[in-house]
């Protein structure tokens, strides 16, 4: 890869972090990924359920291939509106707790509306005790008019970080689940632009899998690919991060198998890294894989599935962080997937 | 006024309890054509004497500190990643998955520990405690860290200003706002001759101050604060110490100081005659420079005056702009008073 092509990489990657889109708020992503993928297609849809579908390559042919990379984001849901500036929220898929008192938070109101969750003073509280679900409480402020002028039950809340670089082209930055996996298929999908005579490709960016899975499987059935490969972020390697569930930061992508998949398109994607000598760990699951493939495999008579992510550390905090050279190692991995022959 | 373009610059500077320098040139650049005399003592506090239109009374000095509370990075690990303590009385709960700055160039750096979905049944449902986390800045070794960063680099929360709608989201308003208090009373025009200080080591055990009162040798003194204010859901009538939006807090006393009386009455007396909001704790918490202030040599006559702010010791505190504008009318006013009894 050029120099050139990694900063664009990681300035695609901060237009899709910093953009909200929790799960259920998916249209909030459909302008930013229209003008991510308008370089290689001008076929854009948005399904019932918020997923939004990207399409490229020969409509006619008989190859279908689904790249699926979920789109929404975890946040947090306003769910009651109280006194002094202060309301309740309730998590948006499964926040880290720990890692809520004291953040900054934009609730999308009226206008976006800047808020910190309350975390009582040391002196009056058991420091041990962390957040639970119940207590989230966000300060916006606010005269009790202004706030319910603003915000609503209802409105969502992001956390809010900055996209900062750390050493080793490593990012940090809420949102990287799975921000990051969208990045990687809109990747492949350039390398492949122009090479797809015999394919037909669409781009799902699925909503709503951090609390149901649910946007995949319906993109899943409405489409009817022939098969398809799941893009998400995986466990990088860290303290309590056990091997074989993980893979090591800027070693390239972690390639799953398990029960759910198919073990041929999964042996193809590894057979594809080897011969780029492209680096990868593995992830041995026994059952499900907890990713949009569980859903999508058994899709009307069942779709062919494969599942490769980027190694991501701090999962479900506002530090997620992650390689770009990961991002585009996987990325060439399923770019080469895809042209380097047919499956059947 | 308050300036707020100035108290963004002032909380957005980074300078922990021993490291204040950055703070401190910001402070010097912003009142070095408006003081008559300023000395930078041993310790690295800034004591400005500045004349005033008559001479006063008692010699009053105003105090602030120019610390934040923040991190010192205490060992790399072979992995590359920072071991950190704490500086300064920090809210554990909220230093889990913070942004951080590190050391004089500023790295960009996360605090992390295990990941949520990898927890032990008995590790969920709690806090980590801070000797638990670490500091990633994305190196790979000991060595490559070892190039950016050295035990002893200092460390700050990378977070946000904003001043919307009425009240100011930042890092540091504890006491970079009463470093602006000063400022603006340098800047301005003084009904008599007054003696600044703007102190070190104020979130380490009050230490600064007690060098800086010490040179000043002020009669009486006024400590411009922010305090917690603990307003919020779960806090219940005397439990909330102070209310954000319900004006300056006065103290009677808190765990580092009894605050002398007249004063305390005079500072309410001048509230209540001059409309300007004001209001006490109702539990004794906290404490300030004011509590190696007042016995510094024979004793030195003492009050504070603090915005209430909400999430003091963490990486984003709350206050409300017309508490801020609050605490800078009173302390003006009674600086006056004071000076001409």
């Amino acid at each position: 890869m050029e120099d050139g092509d990694k900063v664009n990489t990681k300035k695609m990657l901060r237009i899709l972090c910093e953009e909200t889109g929790v799960s259920g708020r998916e249209e909030e992503m459909y302008d930013i990924i229209k003008e991510l993928t308008e370089g290689f297609s001008k076929d854009i849809k948005q399904l019932p359920t918020g997923t939004i579908v990207v399409t490229a390559g020969n409509k006619d042919a008989d190859r279908h291939i689904m790249l699926d990379a979920h789109i929404d984001r975890i946040g947090l849901i306003v769910t009651y509106i109280g006194e002094n500036g202060f309301v309740n929220a309730e998590p948006v898929g499964g926040m880290d707790l720990r890692a809520l008192p004291g953040t900054v938070v934009t609730i999308q109101g009226k206008e976006n509306v800047t808020g910190v969750i309350a975390t009582l003073p040391p002196h009056l509280v058991d420091k041990e005790k962390g957040m639970t679900r119940d207590d989230i409480r966000i300060d916006t402020g606010l005269s009790d008019s202004k706030l319910r002028k603003l915000v609503s039950q209802g409105d969502t809340a992001v956390v809010k970080s900055f996209f900062r670089e750390l050493l080793n082209d490593k990012v940090a930055v809420s949102a990287l689940d799975n921000r990051a996996g969208c990045a990687v298929i809109i990747k492949a999908a350039e390398l492949v632009s122009g090479k797809l005579d015999n394919i037909k490709l669409s781009l799902v960016f699925s909503s709503q899998e951090e609390t149901n899975e649910s946007g995949a499987s319906t993109a899943a059935f409405l489409l009817e690919p022939d098969e398809a490969i799941v893009v998400d972020t995986g466990f990088a390697k860290q303290e309590g991060v056990p091997s074989g569930q993980s893979g090591e930061m800027g070693k390239g992508p972690i390639i799953s198998i398990a029960p759910v998949l198919s073990r041929r398109l999964t042996d193809r994607l590894m057979n594809t890294a080897d011969k780029l000598g492209i680096t990868y760990a593995l992830e041995v699951d026994g059952g499900m894989t907890g990713t949009n493939a569980d859903g999508i495999s058994v899709t009307r008579g069942g779709i062919l599935c494969a599942v490769i992510s980027v190694p991501d550390k701090n999962m479900h905090t506002q530090t997620e962080t992650v390689s770009i050279k990961d991002i585009e190692d996987t990325a060439r991995v399923i770019a080469e997937y895809i042209i380097g022959g047919a499956e059947k | 006024m308050t300036d707020h373009k100035l108290l963004k610059k002032l909380c957005t500077a980074s300078g922990i309890s021993g490291d204040e320098g950055e703070v401190r040139e910001l402070i010097l650049s912003e009142i070095r054509d408006h003081a008559d005399k300023i000395i930078v003592d041993n310790p690295g506090n800034i004591i400005v004497f500045k004349k005033g239109k008559k001479r006063a009374k008692t010699k009053l000095m105003l105090s602030a500190h120019m610390d934040e509370v923040g991190f010192i990075v205490t060992d790399i690990l072979p992995d590359g990643l920072l071991k950190f303590a704490c500086v300064g009385g920090i809210n554990d709960s909220a230093v889990f998955a913070k942004q951080v700055l590190v050391g004089k160039d500023k790295l960009p750096g996360v605090v992390c520990c295990k990941p949520v979905h990898m927890l032990k049944a008995d590790e969920k449902g709690k806090n980590p405690s801070p000797d638990t986390l670490t500091i990633d800045i994305g190196a790979e070794s000991r060595q490559e860290a070892l190039k950016y960063v050295r035990p002893g680099d200092s460390v700050v929360f990378d977070s946000i200003y904003e001043n919307k709608n009425g009240r100011i989201i930042s890092k540091a308003i504890d006491d970079r706002f009463g470093c602006l208090v000063l400022i603006e009373m340098i800047r301005s025009q003084l009904p008599y001759d007054m003696t600044f200080v703007f102190c070190v080591q104020e979130e380490v055990g009050l230490r600064g101050s007690a060098a800086a009162a010490f040179t000043a040798a002020p009669d009486s003194a006024i400590v411009i604060e922010a305090t917690t204010a603990a307003d919020m859901p779960g806090s219940e009538n005397e439990k909330k110490v102070c209310c954000v939006g319900k004006g300056a807090v006065v103290s009677f006393m808190d765990r580092a100081s009894i605050y002398d009386k007249e004063y305390f009455r005079l500072a309410m007396d001048i509230s209540k005659e001059l409309g300007i909001p004001a209001q006490t704790k109702t539990k004794i918490a906290g404490g300030n420079d004011a509590g190696s202030i007042h016995k510094s040599r024979g004793g030195v006559r003492t009050i504070a005056v603090s915005v209430p702010c909400r999430y003091l010791h963490a990486n984003a505190g709350l206050i409300s702009t017309d508490d801020a504008k609050a605490v800078g009318d009173l302390v003006r006013e009674l600086a006056k008073r004071i000076c001409e009894q």
